[in-house]
C-alpha cells in the first residue's frame, strides 16, 4: 500500500533497476513479489512489423467478430464468442501501439455505459415479451409483430451479449494493462486520499 | 470406442501441454503451455463437431485468458532458479488418485456418436432439434436454446459478466496494493 511512497523503496528503484528482488523489502528470498513498480515493468517497444501487421489484420478481426456476433442465429457463434473476438481488436491495438495511448481514448465510465447498454438491450427485449405475449423473454411472440420477428429479437439479444462481453474484456485489459499508473498520472491526489 | 487418429493426436498434445503447464517453473512458459492446452481443447471440440464451444474455447481460453495472464505477470517480479517444478510425493499421489477416480467413470460413458446415447435419444434433445426452427425461426439450435428456450439462464450469465466487470472496475481502480 504505502510501499511505493516509502523513501527506501524509491531510492532502491532508481538506483538498482536490475536488482528487482532486492528492491522489494517484503519479498521472500528468490520468490519475487507481486508488486512490481511501474518503472521496472517491461516497457512498450515500438515495432514496425507488429504495427504494420496489426494495422492490416485488425479490420478483418473486427469484421469476423461482428460476423460471429450478428450471424450467431444461422451459423456457429453468438454474442459471447463474437464479443470476445471483437474485443481482441482492442487487445491487438494495445500491444501494437501501447496500452496507455489506446486506453486514454476510452474512459472507464464510457466502457461501463457500453456494458450497461448491452444489459439494457437484453432486458428491453425480455420486457417486450410482456407487450407482445404473456411472458418475460417470450421471443417467439415477436413473430406476430413482423416477419422473422423472433429471429431478429434473438439476434438483438446476441448483439447485447456481445456488447457486454467485449466491453468487460476491454475494460479488464485496460485496467490490468495500465492500472493505477494511468490514474496516478492523471490525478495523483484522488488516489492518495483514497488510501487513507 | 474407435478413436480416430486426429483426436488421438490432439489428446496427446493436450496431455503434453497440460503436463508442461504444471511442471515448468518459468511462469511465462507455463502460461504459453496453458494456452496451447486451451488450443488443443478448442481443436478437440471442433473435431467433435461442437463449433460453438470450439469458438468460445479458442477465443476465451487460448486468447483472452493468456493475454490477461501475461498482463498480470508483467506487474509481478519473480526470480527463479530451477527449470522445473519439484513434484512432491504427496501431490503426485493426489494427482494419481484423482486420475484413477475420474478415469474409472469413463467406461460408463456412451461411445462418441453412439445413436442410443441419452443426449441424442433423449426426449429433450429431440424436442429442441425438431421444433427449434419452427418455434424460434433460428437455424442454429445452440442459439435457439441459449436465447429462445433458456433465455432466462442467459440473462443470468450476462448479469454475472456485467457484475464481474463492474466489480473489477471498482476494485482495480483503487488498487492500493500496487
Amino acid at each position: 500500500m504505502s510501499d511505493r511512497d516509502s523513501p527506501t523503496d524509491a531510492t532502491a528503484d532508481s538506483g538498482r533497476p536490475d536488482g528487482a528482488d532486492e528492491s522489494q523489502p517484503d519479498a521472500v528470498d528468490g520468490e519475487g513479489s507481486v508488486s512490481r513498480p511501474a518503472d521496472e515493468r517491461p516497457p512498450y517497444v515500438e515495432s514496425t512489423i507488429i504495427m504494420t501487421t496489426v494495422r492490416v489484420i485488425a479490420p478483418f478481426v473486427l469484421t469476423l467478430g461482428l460476423f460471429v456476433m450478428f450471424h450467431g442465429a444461422s451459423s456457429a457463434g453468438g454474442g459471447f464468442q463474437g464479443g470476445v473476438i471483437a474485443a481482441t481488436t482492442v487487445v491487438m491495438l494495445g500491444f501494437a501501439f501501447g496500452i496507455e495511448p489506446i486506453a486514454s481514448r476510452l474512459r472507464n465510465e464510457h466502457l461501463a455505459l457500453l456494458v450497461l447498454s448491452g444489459v439494457g438491450t437484453f432486458l428491453v427485449v425480455g420486457l417486450g415479451g410482456y407487450l407482445v405475449g404473456d411472458n418475460f423473454l417470450q421471443v417467439s411472440e415477436y413473430e406476430t409483430l413482423f416477419h422473422h420477428g423472433s429471429k431478429y429479437s434473438i439476434e438483438l439479444v446476441e448483439v447485447g451479449i456481445g456488447v457486454v462481453v467485449s466491453g468487460v474484456i476491454t475494460s479488464l485489459f485496460f485496467l490490468l494493462g495500465t492500472g493505477i499508473d494511468a490514474a496516478d498520472a492523471a490525478d495523483p491526489d484522488t488516489d492518495s486520499e483514497e488510501d487513507r | 470406442m474407435s478413436l480416430s487418429v486426429p483426436v488421438a493426436v490432439v489428446l496427446l498434445f493436450m496431455l503434453g501441454s497440460a503436463l508442461a503447464a504444471a511442471v515448468i517453473r518459468d511462469v511465462v512458459g507455463s502460461i504459453v503451455a496453458f494456452a496451447g492446452y486451451s488450443f488443443g481443447v478448442a481443436v478437440l471440440w471442433a473435431l467433435l463437431r461442437a463449433p460453438d464451444v470450439a469458438l468460445t474455447e479458442a477465443a476465451v481460453g487460448a486468447g483472452i485468458t493468456t493475454v490477461l495472464f501475461l498482463l498480470t505477470l508483467a506487474r509481478t517480479t519473480v526470480t527463479r532458479s530451477d527449470r522445473f517444478e519439484g513434484i512432491s510425493l504427496r501431490s503426485g499421489l493426489a494427482v494419481v488418485a484423482i486420475v484413477v477416480t475420474v478415469g474409472a467413470t469413463v467406461p460408463a460413458l456412451p461411445a462418441v456418436g453412439d445413436p442410443s446415447a441419452p443426449i441424442l435419444a433423449g426426449d429433450v434433445s429431440q424436442y429442441y432439434l425438431t421444433n427449434a426452427y419452427d418455434q424460434t425461426g433460428v437455424t442454429n439450435v445452440v442459439t435457439a436454446v441459449l436465447v429462445g428456450y433458456r433465455g432466462f439462464d442467459t440473462l443470468g450469465e450476462v448479469a454475472v459478466v456485467f457484475a464481474a466487470g463492474i466489480a473489477m472496475l471498482l476494485v482495480l481502480r483503487r488498487e492500493a496494493f500496487v
